[in-house]
């Protein structure tokens, strides 16, 4: 156990001395400002816009704005803070078997699972850590402008895109055991992802698939309920228990 | 759309991005070795580049892995 | 006692065969020199060691335990310096002490103290800039640090010389010979006078056998009875001298080889050239040095 929160405290210095965490923490506030911003500037824009068009012959009708509007944005932005959150931690394995350092680990029998629990946990962590941020931030904005009650099962919704990006998290850990360079892991994380995302558009197993989360914002309309995820949810919890157990299974033989 | 309407955004975002851009250039002159390109190529890039899509840049692309 | 034992160890790499049929072992506190060119397979037994690579037949054991290829448990027992070490960068060196010690299991207030002393040993000991601001030699000497950090019985390291300047390298060979206090010493190298400065015993390795093994008592003994050589002053005095002693004179030259004969031959040799009046430029016993050993090992 001490071992384990020892490499733990490591990788957290790594994460704050490298100055990684400071620019994520950066980013995801942006993040969280910019939905709201941009749900505020869209009336302003669109009053810009249908000037022109008015020239052309087209009229706009008054563009109403609200929380859905910034949450939707939020749906929008999140899956690319995921994607820099993501290629942030191409790395975390990779760098230190090219790197070497792990050697030492591992010669002072550190036991590997415990690596990769360390890393999992530290990313998973992170992510919790921004992914909520960015979250609150948007909630604060949107409680102040307008009213979140608009939207409904905000937490579930926001819940379930969390859990697609823990999904990914998991495929990047088990990806980072398989290949050797970090362009590699990033390019068959990305690779499941997209097979995953294709996957989608068959109609009969879309209401299975991990993907589905990242899209979740369907439920804050009343068009979807959180029963329409129930699959999603288990399965994506599921799948990335198995990810990571498999990572730990590949990486004792390594 | 009013001032007040956009200073609650304004004062936050413009708080953020010097913070980016402070990080990243500390990190650029303090560093001598990058992944791609050079110390002038990043500072420029980093200053110019739209606000924080240019330390983003400079993070994924030039900062060498500790 | 032995703390390393190999006995007919053999790995092959696809058809190569990195390591055939090895066998020798590390006594207790000793400086254990591994020699051989590039490629002879030292950095792969020293990896079947630690159990980093499966062997393919043999047995190593380690303080008497057998060492199993994935379980790392002997590994207890041993420090290991890679050639290159490369440490977490952000931290400085009694954090990456410390967060070694962790791992290992040493107790906190253990940990705390021998932390120090161990870099103190390599002087390191007012470092506190991190370490990705390390020098080579410095770099080299934390890798000593850590190794020896949970009093391993054997320390091993994978040309800890071979890329550093005279000044680091003298550094490093010298933290070496203390060491010999706390555990065995089996090192690889390439560079013979490291070797002859701080070895108990050496083997040498070609292409993935052992060439030859002994201690440096025995490259001592090896020595004596390569011959003598002396160099004259006058051509007729070189003739002389080689009539007498059964010298080889190359192409009337100065120099005269004599082959093959000890100490005792030259003394009578010495008194030869005082009772007849000739004075040599130089009169020499031809040492065996390692470099001799090892073209001849290698077969050049």
């Amino acid at each position: 156990m001490r071992a384990f929160l020892a490499f733990t405290k490591k990788e957290w210095l790594e994460l704050i001395r490298t100055g990684k965490c400071v620019l994520l923490l950066i980013l995801f506030t942006l993040f969280g400002i910019m939905n709201p911003a941009i749900a505020k500037l869209t009336p302003w824009m669109m009053k810009m816009l249908s000037a022109d068009l008015s020239d052309m012959g087209l009229i706009l009708t008054e563009t109403n704005v609200d929380a859905l509007t910034s949450w939707a944005q939020f749906y929008k932005n999140i899956p690319m803070g995921l994607l820099l959150f993501l290629l942030l931690f191409g790395g975390i394995l990779t760098t230190e078997y090219q790197r070497g350092t792990l050697v030492h680990m591992l010669t002072k029998s550190l036991k590997r699972w415990k690596v990769i629990l360390a890393k999992a946990g530290v990313m998973v962590s992170a992510w919790t850590l921004c992914y909520w941020l960015c979250f609150g931030i948007t909630y604060g904005y949107n409680q102040y402008f307008w009213d979140n009650r608009a939207a409904e099962h905000l937490l579930f919704a926001a819940f379930c895109t969390y859990l697609g990006g823990i999904w990914m998290i998991s495929l990047l850990l088990l990806m980072s055991v398989i290949f050797t360079t970090s362009s590699g892991v990033l390019a068959a994380t990305g690779g499941a992802a997209l097979s995953f995302y294709l996957a989608g558009f068959i109609p009969k197993i879309t209401e299975y698939l991990p993907v589905r989360l990242l899209g979740a914002s369907g439920m804050l309309s009343g068009l979807e309920t959180p029963n329409d995820y129930r699959y999603a949810v288990w399965i994506t919890l599921c799948l990335s228990g198995a990810a990571v157990l498999l990572a730990v299974k590949l990486f004792n033989r390594k | 759309m009013n001032l007040t309407d956009i200073l609650p955004f304004l004062i936050p975002l413009a708080i953020a991005q010097f913070a980016l851009l402070i990080l990243a250039l500390r990190h650029i002159l303090t560093h001598k070795h990058y992944k791609l390109g050079n110390r002038t190529l990043w500072i420029l890039v980093v200053i110019i580049g739209m606000q924080f899509i240019g330390p983003i840049l400079y993070f994924l692309l030039g900062k060498e892995d500790a | 006692m032995d703390v390393l034992t190999l006995s007919h160890v053999s790995r092959s790499f696809g058809r190569h065969q990195a390591v055939k049929d090895l066998s020798f072992s590390v006594p207790e506190h000793s400086v254990y020199g591994f020699i051989g060119p590039n490629g002879a397979g030292k950095t792969t037994t020293m990896k079947l060691i630690l159990g980093l690579l499966k062997m393919d037949g043999g047995e190593i054991t380690v303080h008497g335990q057998t060492v199993r290829y994935g379980q790392n448990n002997t590994n207890q027992y041993i420090g290991y310096l890679p050639d290159v070490p490369e440490f977490y960068g952000f931290l400085t060196p009694l954090e990456y002490l410390r967060l070694c010690g962790e791992v290992t299991g040493i107790p906190k207030r253990e940990l705390t103290s021998r932390s120090e002393e161990l870099l103190e040993l390599v002087g390191l000991k007012n470092s506190n800039k991190r370490i990705q601001g390390f020098s080579r030699g410095m770099k080299q000497r934390l890798g000593i640090a850590q190794a020896l950090l949970n009093r391993p019985k054997l320390l091993i390291c994978d040309e800890p010389t071979s890329a550093l300047d005279p000044a680091g390298r003298k550094e490093i060979l010298e933290i070496l010979q203390s060491v010999r206090k706390y555990a065995a010493v089996l090192f690889s190298t390439h560079i013979l006078t490291d070797v002859e400065r701080i070895c108990d015993e050496i083997a040498f390795l070609h292409k993935g056998t052992l060439a030859f093994r002994g201690t440096m008592e025995d490259i001592r003994t090896l020595r004596n009875g390569r011959g003598f050589q002396a160099e004259f002053h006058r051509k007729e005095d070189a003739e002389k001298f080689s009539d007498a002693f059964l010298g080889k004179q190359e192409n009337d030259s100065l120099l005269v080889t004599c082959e093959g004969k000890t100490q005792e031959d030259m003394l009578r040799a010495m008194a030869y050239l005082a009772e007849n009046q000739i004075s040599p430029r130089r009169i020499e016993m031809l040492e065996t040095t390692l470099e001799h050993l090892f073209m001849e090992v290698i077969g050049r």
